[in-house]
Order: C-alpha cells, then structure tokens, then sequence
C-alpha cells in the first residue's frame, strides 16, 4: 500500500514539473516577462524543451530505479517511506535547480536582445471584469463549519463514553498507532485543527477575491478568460480540499467516540481515496487554467505597447515583492496557482497565525 | 470598459486614471447612478497605490462628476444635477485656454482647432450610440 501511494504522488510531481513551462502564461517564461511579440523565440522554445526533458527522463529513472530495488530488494516499510520522501526532495531540487538556471538564461536573453524597450509600457484593468467574477461567496464555508462544530457538540455529549487513550496517529494499515491521554482538550483537538484550517481557507478564498484581477494589455480578452478560470477553479479546488478534509477528520473523530464504526478496511482505503480526489482534482485544476484563454489568444496581439514590466518585483521570478499592489495574492509565474505578496504584511498572518494556533493546540494537548 | 494607464508617462498616474474615467462617463460606458470599483478592488487590479486611486476620485467628486457615499462607494452623478452647479464652464474654459494658446503659439489655425474640437466631440458621441 505504501508503494502504491509513493509511486502515484512521484508520478503525479513528475508530471507536473515536466508540464510546468507549458501551463504558465505564454509571456512569462522561467519567471521573465517577454513581450507578445518575442514569446514564440526558438531559443526560449528550446529551453523550455531541454528543462521539460531533463526533469522528465531523470524523475522517470529515478521512479523506476526506486521501483526496482523495492520490488527486488524488499526494503522495510521505514526505509522505503524514507527513500520515496528523498526521491520526492530530489524531484523538487532538480526542477528548482534547473528553474534557476534557464531563468537566469531567459532574463540574459531579453537583456542582451533588447527585447520589449522600443514598446511603450501599459498597465490595464477592464472595470467590467469584476461582475464576471465567479469565486464562490465565503458563506459556502460555514457549512463545513457547522459540520465541525456539530462533531465538537457531539464529542462533547459522548464525553464519558470515549476511551482513556485517544488515537491522534494512524498507520499506513488503517489502524491508530499513536495515543494521548483523554482531557476535555485532547478529545476535539483534531476538530480545532480542522476549524483552524477552515477559517484559513475562508480568508485564503476572501483575500483572493480581493485581489486583483490582472490583465495582459497586449491580449486583453485571453487574458482575462485566464484570470477569471484561475479565480473560479481555484475557488472551487480549495473547497473540495476543505469538504473533504472535513469528511475524513469527522469520520475518524465518529471511528475514535464509537469504535468498530468502520472495519479496518475501509480505515485504509480512506485517505487514499482522500489523496486520488485531491490529485485528480489538482491535475484538472492545471489543465483547466493552463489552457484557459488558449483559443481567443490566437488572434494578432495589440500592437506597439506591452505590459508594465514587474520583473523588478519578481525576485528571482518566483517571490513578488509590491508595496504598492494592495492585492494579498497574485498568480503565479512559474507554476500554476497563486503565490503571497510579499510586500503585504496580510498575507503572513493569514497564513502563519492559523498555523500557529494548530501547532500551539498540537503540542499543548 | 478598459481603462489603460502609462506609467512611465509624465502626466501623473491619478490624472491618467481621472481622465479616462471622465471619457468612460462622456462615452455612455459610465452611466449616471452607476458605482465606481472600490478604491481597493481597482488599486488591486491596475497593481498601482491606493492612494493614487484614492486622489483620482476625490479629484472627480471636487469637480462635482461623482459623488462619494460612505459604504455605497463612488457613483456617477446624474447629468442634470452636474449641470445645474455654477462654476463648471468657467473652470474648463479656464483650463481650456492655456491650451488654445500653446495651439496658436506652435503655429495651428483657428479653422485646424476648430475642426479638431469638433471631432473629438463627434467621437466621444459616437462611442456611445
């Protein structure tokens, strides 16, 4: 089982680091922005060729390789986990590796050429945009919400009837395998993890929305189709992340105030049923967004004008620095999905003081 | 409506902005009793300051072209009410004239500015229908 599931989240991270350069958007390469006109160059063409093939043949011979020594070697299930985790860092740090590299090629290449300096820079905004916005409203979150506070109340009814040692851990075969001692703290701590982690999501969706939506002056229509799938499916991601969380983390709170609730099973196949929805559901997600805008970007291109170069806020092209953008969050440049602006100190607490508190509840109980 | 703004340019980004949202009324995409974005929502989206949205606003609502409602936002005001104020075709006219002057310095005619003024009006009409 634990083979299994090593082998499908490396499969599914190869995947998508190969496909990476090709889900972003056309004008943004390895993190430098090129103007419309130059963004078909060959010689960009063949950099992002050359990453996709390098990560995608070195990720398929290490999988195989690792598949190999576990099917001939019969490791232990310690040492396998273990090698499956090393295997998934050396994915990462070759793609970021070669991300670093071809990024500092790109911006040499835009530099040397000249690119986009004859072009007159514009920032751009359609005021109708906003009214398409299709970002599901925060009141969707209070009923997983109610779920766990109904869990909670009902803990708290049960109260007596629990066990003296309350599972906080369970094993790759659905079994609990890690206990605390009962208190009236330790009992709903997984439900104040999971309230914890709904509250974020709910700021997380609400902060997006208040972000802003950016548009290509040099494609305005694609680039607001992306904009605007970006915003909805994200949305919709991120809710069934947190529906689902809340159906496992209830489930197994049911499984620990009545036990025998469920076999042993059904306890294992569970969070990999749990795992194939939120891959599948991130792989949909990419494809979604990545080919957004596609078909009404095939039409000539503003001419003499191109977006207002950032590169200056986009240290290294991944982290954006902008004190003037009020937005908390912004797309991505290299990957697809939204990354915190820096610059804005709103953005840290929504995402470190809900985590905070879960490692403060984790450890104090 | 697409509102496009240089920021490079040496007019100011609050008067650009000022501006193009005056066209977007003058051109019917801007109705009266329609709701300007919240200053946060348009400052996210253009990536500029809020404050320089901020002063762009206040700016049309001191030339009497929007009002700002506490929570309701910025909304258009309606012509009628724009037109009764006094003041309004002294202060364009004001403004107007350097304009004119720089036009007979660099060497246009009366009837170039004349045909140009028409044509403008004629486009911004134009938009509309």
């Amino acid at each position: 089982m634990a083979l299994t599931i090593l082998l499908i989240t490396l499969a599914f991270l190869a995947m998508t680091q190969t496909a990476i350069p090709y889900l972003v958007k056309q004008t943004v390469v390895f993190g430098v922005s090129i103007p419309e006109g130059e963004a078909k160059d060959d010689k960009l063409a063949a950099y992002k060729r050359t990453y996709s093939l390098l990560v995608f043949s070195l990720s398929a011979l290490a999988i195989v390789v690792f598949w190999i020594w576990t099917v001939s070697g019969n490791p232990a299930e310690g040492q396998l986990v273990l090698t499956g985790t090393a295997i998934q860092f050396g994915i990462i740090f070759l793609s970021m590796a070669l991300y670093f590299y071809f990024h500092g090629k790109t911006a040499k290449r835009k530099r040397t050429e000249k690119w986009g300096e004859d072009l007159k820079q514009v920032k751009i905004t359609d005021m109708s945009a906003r009214s398409k916005d299709e970002m599901l409203p925060w009141y969707v979150y209070l009923l997983p919400i109610a779920v766990t506070l109904g869990v909670m109340g009902y803990t708290a009814t049960q109260y007596g009837a629990l066990p003296e040692q309350i599972p906080t851990h369970w094993g790759a075969n659905g079994k609990p395998d890690a206990f605390t001692a009962k208190s009236p703290l330790s009992v709903i701590t997984p439900l104040i993890v999971l309230f914890c982690m709904q509250g974020m999501f709910l700021g997380i969706n609400e902060a997006t929305k208040r972000s802003g939506i950016k548009i290509s002056a040099s494609r305005p229509q694609a680039s607001t189709i992306r904009q605007l799938t970006l915003r909805k499916y994200s949305s919709w991601f991120m809710f069934l992340v947190c529906v689902l969380m809340t159906m496992l983390l209830a489930f197994l709170q049911l499984t620990t105030i009545h036990e025998g609730l469920a076999d042993d099973a059904v306890m294992m196949i569970l969070p990999v049923v749990f795992m194939l929805v939120v891959l599948i559901g991130s792989i949909v997600f990419a494809v979604k967004v990545g080919t957004a805008g596609h078909q009404a970007g095939e039409g000539p291109a503003a001419q003499g004008i191109r977006d207002y170069d950032e590169d200056d806020h986009w240290k290294v092209g991944l982290f954006y620095f902008n004190k003037n953008d009020p937005s908390i969050f912004v797309e991505k440049r290299f990957g697809v999905g939204w990354t915190i602006n820096f610059a804005n100190p709103k953005g840290y607490f929504l995402i470190f003081g809900p985590l905070l508190i879960i490692l403060l509840v984790s450890y104090s109980s | 409506m697409i509102i496009q703004l240089e920021p490079q340019s040496d007019i100011p980004i609050y008067t650009q902005l000022t501006n193009q949202i005056i066209e977007g009324i003058a051109t019917g995409f801007l109705q009266p009793g329609h709701s300007l974005p919240s200053v946060r929502a348009l400052a996210a989206d253009l990536g500029v300051n809020m404050h320089t949205v901020n002063k762009s606003y206040h700016e049309l609502e001191k030339k009497g072209i929007i009002s700002i409602i506490p929570k309701s936002g910025a909304v258009v005001r309606p012509r009628k009410e724009i037109s009764q104020e006094a003041g309004h075709a002294e202060r364009i006219f004001a403004a107007l004239r350097p304009v004119i002057a720089e036009a007979l310095v660099v060497g246009l005619d009366q009837q170039q500015i004349e045909k140009q003024l028409i044509s403008i009006i004629h486009d911004l009409k134009e938009i509309k229908s």
